[in-house]
């Protein structure tokens, strides 16, 4: 109960910040929506020579692509300050102010900031899904599926950047690495059969991508895979407790820096 | 008999760091077989203290101190030692002692860089779960003692050093704790600012009995605030007692300085084979020598640096703590 009242406020705090630097606010989210339509050109392009690709025709990757974009948007608007802790917040002892205060640390450095910027990336996922929507084949069941597997494809996003973020209690920083781990769901935005054997390993099993867009999308729009929302709750949730006994590793690791 | 507040037993930190080589294969060497060193920050330390004191922690830099208060804090694992605060043990029983304590590290901000005072304070009240009227009581409290009002509509950022850190330490007693720890509150600040700070410490001293550990290298502090010194080199105590005490076992220090000429000239005086106790320094053109007055006599420290010297002026000063504390330190 505390903890929604905090996120609250925390974000009620990220939007009066907001209006202090609001040209920064405008180019973010400007930037975020230009990156991804330079994306949606390029897949186009390419699309207009080769009409599919491993099977998969342009709606179909479409809908992979925008499947993709929600729960990256999501969890870039909700737990941004991750990145920042990787980067600075160790090396400059700043972590010490969040082991002094009587409430979570990982809760305080997750949620404290809000990305709006992120609206842009949720905006254009909704946009392709809106464009492919005559691909799938809804039904009720499809649908409240759909949106029961959103917070759980969050979740693995969000457990990697805690997982990468923890290890900064013994490197003092880790945005590289956490930058490294994080763009390979790059490869999630398509469709995992064009990959060879160790790739698509990796995203299944090792940082399960896959389960983020291809998995369930797969399913919206053909049935294939139709046991994926076990196994993504199960590797999802799996993998957000790794996160967290990483994180505790880390802090009773934890030496602060400086005097 | 008052109740200590803070019981510290036999307390150790010791550091073990990885060695780094700057040639690349032993540097390449080591990534498979780490070397370490080990470094000894803080030496079976003992003190208690009772409730209510202000207790003056000093040191030079790299003594220990702010190693002792993040062990104090719960912040850093002790290697071995005991610490009992408030009934509480600091790094097991995190989330209920730091109800307890108020934290200001004089060098950073636990405040929110974008956000007004006022916001960030709203934000701590939440965290610590404060009922509206004790935080409105508190927040005029502070408003008299600090003078918050004329900037507490103001983003953190734009504060200058002497109001961030009169806003720091309204924000580590919002919570009414029992015991606040200050490390270097005055640094940097110029000196009215430093007395503001100095009389806020004070009567937040008196009025709310909270208990106060306060680590600072300008000794004012300690001489207008605390009731007892305790003093580490190297980890270890080396002084425990209060401000009386340290003038009557040290306080017949006195200190002359003799302005010359040449600098250079001071390679003439050679003063340790005439006065064996003696301290010397130099700083610009001025010679300055602690002694103590029960072993050296100043009349012959004089006669015999103007029969070697051309000294331009004399001034004898009476040593300050500051001059003490140095002294305590290098022996």
């Amino acid at each position: 109960m505390q903890y929604i009242k905090l996120y609250k406020i925390f974000v009620r705090q990220y939007f009066k910040q907001l209006l202090e630097y609001k040209l920064d606010f405008i180019i973010g989210i400007l930037g975020i929506f230009v990156t991804q339509c330079l994306n949606i050109v390029f897949l186009w392009v390419i699309f207009s020579k080769i009409p599919s690709l491993y099977g998969w025709n342009l709606d179909e990757l479409i809908f992979i692509y925008g499947f993709s974009l929600i729960p990256k948007g999501l969890d870039h608007l909700l737990t941004d300050n991750l990145w920042i802790f990787a980067k600075k917040t160790v090396v400059s002892g700043q972590f010490d102010k969040y082991l002094l205060r009587p409430i979570s640390p990982l809760f305080q450095i997750t949620f404290e900031t809000f990305q709006f910027d992120a609206v842009g990336e949720i905006l254009i996922g909704v946009l392709l899904l809106i464009k492919s929507f005559n691909i799938v084949y809804w039904t009720p069941q499809k649908a409240i599926l759909f949106i029961l597997t959103i917070p759980f494809t969050t979740l693995i996003y969000t457990s990697l950047k805690i997982m990468t973020a923890s290890i900064s209690f013994w490197t003092k920083k880790s945005g590289s690495v956490m930058y490294i781990f994080y763009m390979i769901n790059n490869f999630a935005k398509y469709p995992v059969n064009i990959y060879n054997f160790v790739i698509r390993f990796v995203i299944t099993f090792i940082i399960p991508f896959a389960f983020t867009a291809f998995y369930p999308a797969s399913f919206f729009i053909r049935g294939e895979n139709n046991t994926f929302f076990y196994s993504l709750i199960m590797i999802s949730i799996l993998f957000f407790l790794l996160s967290l006994f990483i994180w505790k590793k880390g802090i009773s690791s934890y030496e602060s820096s400086g005097s | 008999m008052k109740n200590n507040i803070i019981e510290v037993s036999n307390l150790n930190k010791v550091f073990k760091k990885q060695t780094k080589s700057s040639n690349l294969i032993s540097y390449l060497k080591t990534l498979i077989l780490p070397e370490y060193t080990y470094f000894q920050a803080v030496k079976d330390l003992n003190f208690q203290i009772p409730e209510g004191q202000i207790f003056g922690f000093i040191g030079a830099n790299g003594a220990g101190k702010s190693t002792t208060i993040k062990m104090l804090t719960g912040i850093l694992q002790p290697t071995s030692g005991n610490i009992v605060i408030d009934g509480y043990n600091p790094q097991n029983d995190r989330k209920e002692y730091v109800k307890e304590i108020g934290v200001v590290f004089g060098q950073r901000t636990q405040l929110w860089w974008d956000l007004p005072v006022i916001e960030t304070y709203f934000v701590l009240k939440e965290i610590y779960q404060i009922p509206d009227s004790e935080f409105n009581d508190r927040l005029a409290f502070f408003d008299d003692i600090l003078e918050l009002r004329k900037f507490i509509n103001n983003p953190v950022r734009t504060l200058s050093l002497g109001q961030r850190m009169r806003a720091d330490i309204a924000a580590s007693l919002l919570h009414n704790p029992k015991i606040l720890f200050l490390d270097e509150p005055t640094i940097g600040l110029d000196v009215s600012v430093k007395d503001r700070i100095r009389q806020a410490i004070k009567e937040i001293n008196s009025q709310k009995k909270t208990t106060i550990i306060l680590t600072t290298h300008d000794l004012r502090d300690v001489e207008v605030l605390c009731d007892r010194i305790y003093i580490i080199n190297n980890g270890q105590e080396i002084f425990d007692g209060t401000l009386e005490k340290l003038k009557s076992s040290y306080g017949s220090m006195r200190e002359v300085v003799f302005s010359v000429d040449h600098i250079n000239d001071i390679e003439k005086l050679n003063y340790k084979l005439k006065f064996p106790e003696i301290e010397v320094y130099v700083k610009d053109n001025d010679i300055h020598v602690i002694f103590d007055s029960n072993k050296t006599v100043l009349p012959e420290l004089i006669k015999y640096t103007l029969d070697k010297v051309v000294v331009k002026n004399i001034l004898v000063n009476e040593t300050s703590i500051e001059d003490i504390v140095k002294k305590i330190m290098r022996t």
